[in-house]
């Protein structure tokens, strides 16, 4: 993988497929020419909510907050458009042989905002941060059974079972280094005032208001021409809650560029960008929504019960009602169409909407002495259905009760409060543990990370694995599981990815409405918002998830 | 008037006590795990989740819970947010200015057009002129104000840009930038409070002026600004300050909807993003802020009417003379 290269010259390495992009990126955008740059002025940034605090292993860095990280700390990691990972602040990143060990080397002569060199000992000096008790990675984290120095840029994460998708975690919180100084000198303020090696560094943070940037003139990067990174003076983020003020507020000129989830105001930046108003960057990654059934709770726990279900769903109008028509394709897999996991044999053996063969399965389940709801042979499956209290949401779990119901199936709607509901689908105090508070969940599912890490955390053994929501594994998945932990051949990757799908497509641990379209709309004096790049002149993934790296981004004078 | 201060003020304790502890157990009846919350989908181990509740001592008894919070309360330690890591107080100085400033905008826009505006339409009963009023303000009574400040932000901010959509600019920094952005939220706040401070005292000085004081007043042939602002008013605005008593209340769960719409750091947001994500310890010492403050205003507004009316202050030594 590219990651293993060593090298900054973006071929991809044995994993990159047929160097596809990871999600499809659909953008009106103004043309943008490094020859053309402008340097100076100040971006605002519309996001969609706040993040709880600006420490790595504190702070939620969910896709607001990954924006905002990304511009304060930099990456030992990055994520190329081919889907793969290659080298940022890190000049190399190699396992041995048996993936047990990942040795990373940094790149010589980056400083901290606060001049504290970035080396191996300020990442390990992190680690010991990142790593305690309370901290929101210790999960990912707790894979790493030694963390050695190696040299003064050289250190080695030692995992406790070979993982090939290792690096992926360095793409994110795990691999944001911070300042060591700085955060020993007030560690319990340091999420209030981060100091990282990014393109800029922290100037304020009024809580729900805004987070203040400036240019850090001491950048380790310069473009492709030698100008110095980052082009913007000013990087100022607010989270405008509310999507009517937010997109109000591009408009009106308040913010530049303003981010989205919502299938609705993707259509309106579509709609202002043929107008000329704005530009529009969409993207769809490995990410889309459905319903997740707990396998382990009756009736939903035989096989026929959820094959019906799936048989019942007519994708398109759940769509449609989702006003995704057009905008987001039907989902059959963890990963879209663009995916180089895609899988044409998966899509095609996805259950389509057929009435009669969801009664057919139906009765087979009614008339069952042995049914496992415990109910007399003839009397129709009753279903719990929950939906947190989102009208978009709420429209959707109608249209899947209709659709339930026009096959016989008794279904009741719950409407479950966002945090309630999370708590359910993981059921900490279930009993057993973990095995849900829930019989049927509206749900997003996937993740544009290597499938390792997606569907280890979604179908490992669900009694070690909170995120294991549907409670669903087989031998063949933690086999198949295991060959992604520990092979780097994509051809034996993909099978094995291949070979999990193709069983969901018997097994329905839930079902799929459409991938989740997501989008940053931005004034159209904004350049470059999609075009960041990874040193060696290697493409950067886009706006995947709208989210980007700053520091080639500028302003049209 | 000290004793009767004191006398008040120790009514407000249990009061203050009640809805301490209602907040409390409320709290404790919501769904969903702190602790998980805090861990969030980061895979986190049974032990790793038992440490948390341990540490936020969500595995002591409710009546513990409750007199540990209240013991540190009663020395102004609110205690800290485990998501946030800020203090309860740190985090409601910073968004007290805010709120507090939306409050005072928003009442001032609302007594400065409501008294004229209601004077008038008492004066001029039955015209044209107070039935247009009566039926404008029956018409914004019923205008939801989120609906007002989406309505507002298109038409002024949008189409015309004379203010900005969305964020806030404090009153150290910039005043013009601060009143300019806290115009728009503060109107979508004042403009229902307008209707309702119209109507009551148009009904009270209708009243007001059929009064003897009043009719000797027009018999001395005194100016009729003199007759309606001085003998009239004064007695016609005591149901006024009883609703801008409660409107304290009605404003600070106005500003939980204006705050989230305007994107404004105040504590009506701070309130709603922290129930949202089971922040039960901000939440507790937010509400038992937000009670201490409602009562103390209409504290104050009982005090406010002993000095407008003597009737009031002396009511006691008249009943037992």
């Amino acid at each position: 993988m590219a990651a293993a290269c060593g090298d900054d010259s973006g071929d991809g390495g044995d994993g990159g497929g047929d160097g596809e992009g990871e999600g499809a990126i659909t953008s009106t955008t103004v043309e943008s020419d490094v020859d053309e740059v402008t340097t100076g002025g100040t971006v605002v940034v519309a996001l969609e909510a706040e993040t709880n605090n600006w420490q790595p292993g504190v702070g939620s860095f969910s896709n607001p907050g990954t924006n905002v990280a990304r511009a304060i700390y930099d990456t030992i990691a990055a994520r190329g458009a081919d889907g793969e990972i290659y080298p940022y602040l890190a000049e190399s990143i190699e396992p041995n042989e048996d993936l047990t060990e990942w040795t990373v080397t940094l790149r010589e002569g980056i400083e901290f905002h606060d001049g504290t060199p970035l080396n191996a000992a300020a990442v390990e000096r992190n680690f010991a941060v990142i790593s305690a008790d309370d901290s929101n990675l210790l999960g990912v984290l707790a894979q790493v059974e030694e963390f050695r120095v190696d040299d003064e840029l050289t250190y080695t994460y030692v995992l406790a079972e070979p993982n090939v998708a290792f690096p992926d975690y360095l793409t994110g919180a795990t691999g944001m280094p911070f300042s060591p100084d700085a955060y020993d000198a007030n560690p319990d303020g340091f999420g209030d005032e981060p100091v990282g090696a990014g393109p800029f560094q922290f100037v304020s943070w009024t809580r729900d208001n805004e987070i203040r940037l400036e240019k850090n003139p001491n950048y380790w990067r310069t473009d492709a021409n030698g100008n110095q990174l980052p082009y913007l003076d000013e990087l100022i983020f607010r989270p405008i809650p509310d999507e009517d003020s937010r997109f109000a507020s591009v408009e009106a000129g308040d913010a530049q560029v303003g981010q989205t989830l919502r299938q609705s105001f993707v259509r309106r930046a579509r709609e202002a960008a043929e107008n000329g108003n704005m530009q529009t960057f969409e993207a769809i990654g490995n990410n889309g929504g459905g319903a997740i059934f707990n396998t382990l709770r009756p009736p939903v726990d035989d096989v026929r019960v959820r094959q019906a279900m799936a048989h019942a769903i007519i994708q398109e109008d759940l769509i449609e009602i989702l006003g995704g028509t057009g905008i987001t394709p039907p989902q059959t897999q963890y990963f879209s169409p663009d995916s180089p996991w895609f899988s044409q044999e998966v899509a095609d053996a996805w259950p389509q909407h057929d009435p009669e063969r969801a009664q057919e399965l139906l009765n087979e389940y009614i008339n069952d002495p042995n049914r496992s709801d415990g109910k007399a042979v003839g009397e129709p499956v009753s279903v719990e259905f929950n939906t947190p209290p989102d009208p978009s949401l709420i429209l959707t779990s109608q249209g899947y009760e209709s659709m339930w119901r026009a096959v016989g199936i008794d279904v009741t709607l719950n409407s479950v409060e966002q945090a309630e509901h999370i708590q359910n689908a993981i059921g900490a105090d279930a009993d057993p543990p973990f095995s849900g508070n829930y019989m049927i969940n509206i749900w997003r599912m996937g993740a544009n990370e290597d499938p390792y890490i997606t569907l280890e955390a979604a179908f490992g053994p669900w009694e070690s694995e909170p995120t294991n929501f549907t409670n669903y594994t087989s031998d063949n998945v933690q086999e198949q599981l295991n060959v992604l932990a520990t092979s780097t051949e994509f051809e034996e990757r993909y099978a094995a990815v291949e070979s999990i799908m193709m069983e969901f497509t018997e097994q329905i641990p839930n079902t799929w409405t459409a991938g989740t379209a997501t989008a940053l709309y931005a004034d159209n004096a904004v350049r470059n918002l999609a075009g960041w790049t990874i040193p060696g002149d290697v493409q950067g993934d886009g706006v995947m998830n709208s989210t980007v790296y700053w520091s080639e981004v500028w302003l049209e004078e | 008037m000290l004793t009767l201060i004191g006398r008040k003020l120790i009514g407000l304790v249990p009061v203050l006590l009640a809805a301490s502890f209602l907040t409390f157990m409320l709290l404790s009846l919501l769904p969903g795990d702190p602790a998980l919350q805090i861990l969030g989908m980061s895979n986190p181990t049974p032990e790793q989740i038992e440490q948390v509740r341990e540490e936020l001592g969500l595995n002591d008894s409710l009546p513990v819970r409750y007199w540990n919070w209240l013991s540190d309360a009663a020395t102004g330690d609110l205690g800290s947010s485990f998501q946030t890591r800020q203090t309860v107080t740190a985090a409601i100085g910073e968004r007290l200015p805010v709120t507090a400033q939306l409050m005072v905008m928003s009442l001032s826009m609302a007594v400065v057009v409501s008294i004229p505006l209601g004077v008038a339409v008492a004066y001029k009963a039955g015209s044209l002129f107070d039935r247009g009023v009566t039926a404008v303000t029956f018409g914004l009574l019923s205008i939801p104000n989120f609906v007002l400040a989406l309505f507002l932000i298109i038409v002024f901010a949008v189409e015309l840009g004379w203010f900005p959509a969305t964020g806030w600019t404090r009153l150290s920094d910039s005043v013009p930038d601060s009143l300019r952005g806290a115009f728009l939220p503060s109107l979508s706040l004042a403009i229902g409070n307008v209707a309702v401070l119209t109507r009551l005292l148009r009904t009270d000085m209708i009243a007001t002026l059929q009064e003897d004081h009043v009719v000797m007043a027009k018999a001395k042939g005194l100016p009729t600004r003199q007759i309606l602002f001085r003998h009239a008013l004064r007695p016609s605005s005591f149901s006024l300050m009883t609703v801008l008593g409660l409107q304290v209340a009605a404003l600070l769960s106005g500003t939980v909807i204006i705050e989230q719409i305007f994107a404004l750091p105040g504590l009506g947001r701070l309130l709603l993003d922290r129930i949202t994500n089971r922040d039960y310890i901000m939440v507790q010492g937010l509400v038992l802020f937000l009670a201490t403050v409602y009562v103390f205003v209409n504290f104050a507004i009982d005090i406010l009417y002993s000095f407008l009316d003597p009737r009031i202050r002396h009511g006691k030594s008249r009943a037992t003379a």
